[in-house]
Parts: structure tokens; sequence; C-alpha cells
């Protein structure tokens, strides 16, 4: 009990240590409404083309505001997804910076257990993390609702549920990663590695299915991709509704089907149809995994196997 | 004993940091550590306070063993590192609250804590202030009060007032010296600034790894530090008569300065020749003359 107690104090130590810093909050914030500005400049259009052609497949045109809706939502469900990996690579600063500043040994001279500390991290991560997600989240959907708004609260609340699970499974990848790090510069390194290369190994910033079979097989492999794909359903579900409620009847299951096959709603491992649920089992699946990783991690460390030395004070 | 170590040995690779050290700290006393940078000061602390593991030899801290309750030495020893490792973008209030919670101090028992360490140390002005914008000495005060908030037996103070002005330097010593007589605090302290060192009840040398003399500051002075005496007249007959005989001198603007061996030399050639000393003065060696004779190395040097 008393062990809770110091962990809900360290998080809330660390969540406060983050948030005191707006350049920190602001630069964390920052970087995936620059990437929702960069989407809606310059590669709208050719995902509007993608989705007016394969109406035009079907012989009927989409209405200018589900059009511009589904776009909209399908590149969020990029942006969110790509985020909720990103962000946490960024946010996890104060972890890095306890061991810069060896703040790491205050803590290591005070009765807490390493685990607690590491477990510290971890929550409060998540938490800024989600904070972070919801405020693009909120910004992206005003963006939505302006051009045009299809989604309802069950879908949203789903996105958050997506949100949640791709946050869970970023802040792991971030906690394992980083807690070898211990400068400023290693943190920068990692999360601009993470940033540029992320989007496109989990099919968030071009379509899988613009890929070549060998490469999607590949990336099929990634948790990342599910994800994505999970993501690209609860937002994309509503609009594709509409749509085919305006194609004949007899044709509006191939045309969903060749809108989700296009835009990664449907994914495909080895030639077969991953359906929602296996989604979420490899997502949560690749959770467990780095789950134990972590946790193995947090025990050599507790027992200064793998001595991860702070800077001497 | 609140401390009691025998054979302590750690390593960093090739370089011994620690060489096979032994020594006591009795409770309540001033204890002052004394060595060069890389002496193996920091290293003994860390091995002490569990931050670091050793390699070989005994440590026991308030009667307990470093190897099987680490956790009980942990409540009962407070710590001031050489920098702050407080959260600057926090205020003083957050750094207390968010610290003592390490300890298990919150709700009522850390309303107490804080009422008693605000009044301790006059910070009723700036709880509300983010660290980053409180001075030097300021930040000392609060690195103090979070080293004292869980009310430890035992602080180590790492090189505590380096950098500090004088005036925030005889305040701090004021606050410890306070907890010392009331609470019969046990201070373990390392410091460059001899007149620090000068007031220990025990004082420890320590270099390359090794204890190379240890005693009271007064016994420490009687071994190894030499006598100075000072002539204000006669200073070309005092000059001619000690370099005859083999003594090293220094002139001043005002004085020219004999180091003798000790006080039964000054009172032999006070005796010899006593129309030199009508206007001169006696001074003890100091500790620095002792670390310097020790060791070979000037300590404010490194």
């Amino acid at each position: 009990m008393k062990e809770c107690k110091k962990l809900v104090s360290l998080v809330k130590r660390n969540t406060k240590c983050y948030f005191k810093d707006k350049v920190m909050f602001f630069m964390s914030l920052i970087t995936p409404l620059i990437l929702l500005v960069l989407f809606v400049t310059f590669l709208k259009n050719i995902y509007t083309g993608s989705f007016t052609q394969i109406a035009t497949e079907f012989g009927v045109a989409i209405e200018p505001r589900v059009l511009e809706g589904i776009t909209g939502a399908w590149l969020m469900s990029s942006i969110l997804s790509v985020s909720s990996v990103t962000v946490a690579f960024c946010s996890n600063v104060i972890m890095v910076e306890d061991k810069m500043n060896a703040n790491i040994n205050d803590f290591s001279v005070s009765p807490i257990k390493n685990t607690t500390l590491s477990v510290s991290y971890f929550i409060s991560n998540f938490f800024v993390t989600f904070i972070v997600i919801m405020c693009v989240m909120l910004i992206g959907h005003i963006y939505i609702a302006a051009v045009g708004w299809y989604l309802s609260v069950g879908d949203v609340f789903l996105i958050i549920v997506d949100c949640v699970c791709g946050i869970l499974f970023g802040t792991l990848l971030a906690g394992i990663i980083e807690s070898f790090i211990k400068t400023q510069g290693g943190i920068s390194a990692v999360s601009t590695l993470v940033s540029s290369m992320y989007g496109f190994i989990c099919g968030a910033y071009m379509p899988l299915s613009q890929f070549s079979e060998g490469l999607r097989n590949v990336l099929g492999f990634l948790p990342g991709t599910y994800g994505v794909g999970i993501m690209r359903n609860h937002y994309m579900n509503a609009y594709v509704d509409e749509i085919i409620k305006t194609v004949d009847p007899s044709k509006a299951d191939a045309m969903a089907k060749a809108i989700k096959d296009g835009f990664d709603a449907n994914l495909y491992f080895c030639g077969n149809q991953v359906s929602l649920g296996a989604m979420y089992g490899i997502l949560l699946g690749a959770c467990a995994v780095l789950f134990a990783v972590y946790v193995l991690l947090v025990f050599l460390k507790d027992k200064k196997i793998l001595a991860i030395k702070s800077k001497k004070c | 004993m609140i401390i009691d170590i025998e054979n302590l040995e750690k390593s960093f690779k090739e370089v011994k940091a620690v060489d096979n050290i032994s020594f006591k700290v009795k409770e309540g006393e001033l204890f002052s550590f004394l060595g060069v940078n890389g002496a193996g000061k920091s290293t003994t602390i860390n091995i002490i306070s569990g931050i670091l593991n050793k390699d070989n030899g005994k440590i026991s801290v308030c009667g307990y063993d470093t190897d099987s309750h680490i956790h009980k030495i942990k409540r009962n020893i407070g710590i001031v590192f050489q920098n702050s490792v407080l959260d600057k973008k926090l205020t003083v209030l957050d750094n207390l609250k968010y610290r003592a919670a390490l300890y298990g101090i919150t709700g009522s028992a850390f309303k107490s804590a804080l009422d008693e360490t605000v009044e301790m140390f006059d910070l009723k002005e700036i709880l509300k202030r983010p660290l980053h914008k409180l001075s030097g000495g300021q930040k000392r005060r609060i690195d103090i009060a979070r080293a004292l908030i869980h009310k430890p037996r035992l602080l180590i103070l790492d090189e505590p007032t380096t950098g500090l002005d004088p005036k925030t330097r005889i305040n701090m010593w004021n606050i410890v010296e306070k907890l010392r007589k009331e609470n019969g605090l046990t201070v373990f302290l390392t410091t460059h600034y001899m007149e620090e060192a000068s007031e220990s009840d025990y004082v420890v040398i320590i270099d390359s790894g090794k204890i190379v003399a240890e005693g009271s500051p007064h016994n420490l002075k009687n071994k190894f530090a030499s006598d100075f005496i000072k002539f204000y007249n006669h200073r070309e007959a005092a000059q001619k008569y000690f370099s005859t005989q083999g003594y090293r001198f220094k002139n001043e603007r005002d004085f020219t300065e004999i180091e003798l061996s000790g006080t039964e030399e000054v009172s032999k050639f006070f005796k010899e020749k006593p129309e030199l000393f009508d206007d001169f003065e006696v001074l003890k060696g100091n500790m620095d003359n002792v670390f310097l004779k020790v060791t070979g190395k000037d300590l404010h040097g490194g």
C-alpha cells in the first residue's frame, strides 16, 4: 500500500515536471499538428482523387461533404496511429532528464524500489501521451466537422479505445528503448528516427495497397501496422456506409471492399484477410510481449545486473 | 557507531577507486572525509547510500548491514549532493511534497513535517516559487531541507558549500550545528574547505582510494602540520639566523615567516635567541598544511 502511494506521488511528479515545461508540451503537440497541415495541404487531393476513382468505377459520385469527410478521417487515422507511438517517444523525456541531471541519484538514495520508479515513468508517459493525443484528436475532429462529419459517438469511443491501445504499444516501446539512453541528444536522435520512419513502416503515410506484395508481407509482421488498420476501420466505416447508400445494392459490398482494401481498413497477411478482432489481438499481444521485456529490464536493473549509470553528482 | 566500514573495496575496471579502507563514525559527531577529486570520497558515499555496490568489505550504517537492509538504511540517511538534484521547474513545496512521499510521509504527517521545515529553514516566502527562480543560497537551503524532511539520523553532505558565498555558507553551518545540538544528528562531510574540516570531531584523509591519515583535527595538526613564527621586528637578523640553521623562510611586506616543525622548536629558539622575539606571532599549522603533508597535494588545486 505504501509503495502504491509512492508510485502515485512519483507519477504526479513526473507528469507535473512534463507539463511545467511549456516548450516540451508545445513541441509534442505541434509535430502531429504540422503533420495534419502538411497532409491537408499536399496529400489531400491525391487521396480525394483515389476515392473518386473507386466511386467512378462503380458508376457513382461521392457527395462532396462525404468525400472531404472520408479523406479527413483517413488522414486523422494516419496521424493518430503514428502520433500514439512518436509522441510517446518524445514525451518520455523526464526519464532521460532524471538520468542526465542526476535526479535519479536522489531516488536511488530514497527507500523506493527501482520497479516503482520505472513503472512511474511508464504510467506518467502514458498519461502525457494520452493528453497530447486527445488534444490532436480534438483539433482533427474540428477539422473533420468543418468539412463533413458522419462519425457516431460509438465511432469516437472506439477511436479513443484504439488510441489507448496505440499509446500503450508506443509507451512500452519507448520505455524499453529509451531506458538505455542517458542524454538529451540520444533521446532527440531516437525520437527523430522513430518519427521519420514509423509512419512509413506501419503504412500510415502511404496505403500498404500501393506497396509491392513482398513489402506488404514484411510489414505485416509489424504490430504497428494493425494499430493503423484498427484506426482506419473506425474512422472510415461511417463514411463507407454513407457512400454505398448511393450505389446499386448488389454492388454495395464490392464497393465497400474496394474502398477498404485500397485504404488499408482491410489488411491481408500472406493473402488472408486479418479480421478486426485479430488486429486487436496482434496489437495487444505485442503489448504483452513488450510489457514482459519491460518487466525483465526493470528486474535486471533492480538486481543491478544491467547497470544504467547516471551522470555523477 | 552509526557507520562502521571494514575493508571496503571498489574498482571500476582497472581503477581501484576504494582500496581496502576501514573507519568508524560515532553517533552525533561531525565527521570529515577529505580527499582531492577522484580520491574515492564520492564512491564511498555512493556505496554507503546504496547507489553503488561494493566489491568487498563490510558496511554497517545505523546498525544495519548494507547487503541485507539497504531500505532501512535509506530511511535513516539524508544526502545533500554536490549539485542540486531537485526538480528545477517545480516549486519548493512540490519538491518537498514529492520527496517526502518517497519516505511514506503524506497527508497530515507531511503537513506537520513541512511546518517544521518551513520554520527551521525560513522558507515561507519562497515556498511557492519554482526552484529555478531561487538564488544559489536559497537552492542550497532547499537541498538541505529535502535531505532532512524525513528526520534522518545521519546527514551526508557531499561538498555542500562549494560555490556558495560566505554568508550562505555560514547560514548553512548554523542550521547544521543547530540540528546536531538539538537532535543529535550525525554529519558525514566531504569538503574542500579546510576551515570546515577543522571544526570536525574526527577527520579521515583519503588519497588514491587509501586512508593516509585519520584523527581529530588537533591531533592531525600536532602530528603533521608545521608551526610558523612571524617576525615583525629584527626581520633580517631572524632570517640570517634561521637560514644558517637550515630553515625555510618567506618574506612578506610586514613580516618574515619561518616554518618550524612544531611547538617544541619554537620554545627552543625562544630560549636561545630571546632578543629576536620582541614583536612576533606563533601560528599553529592548519588543516591545509596537514593535507598537503600527508597527500603531497593541494586540496584546492585538485
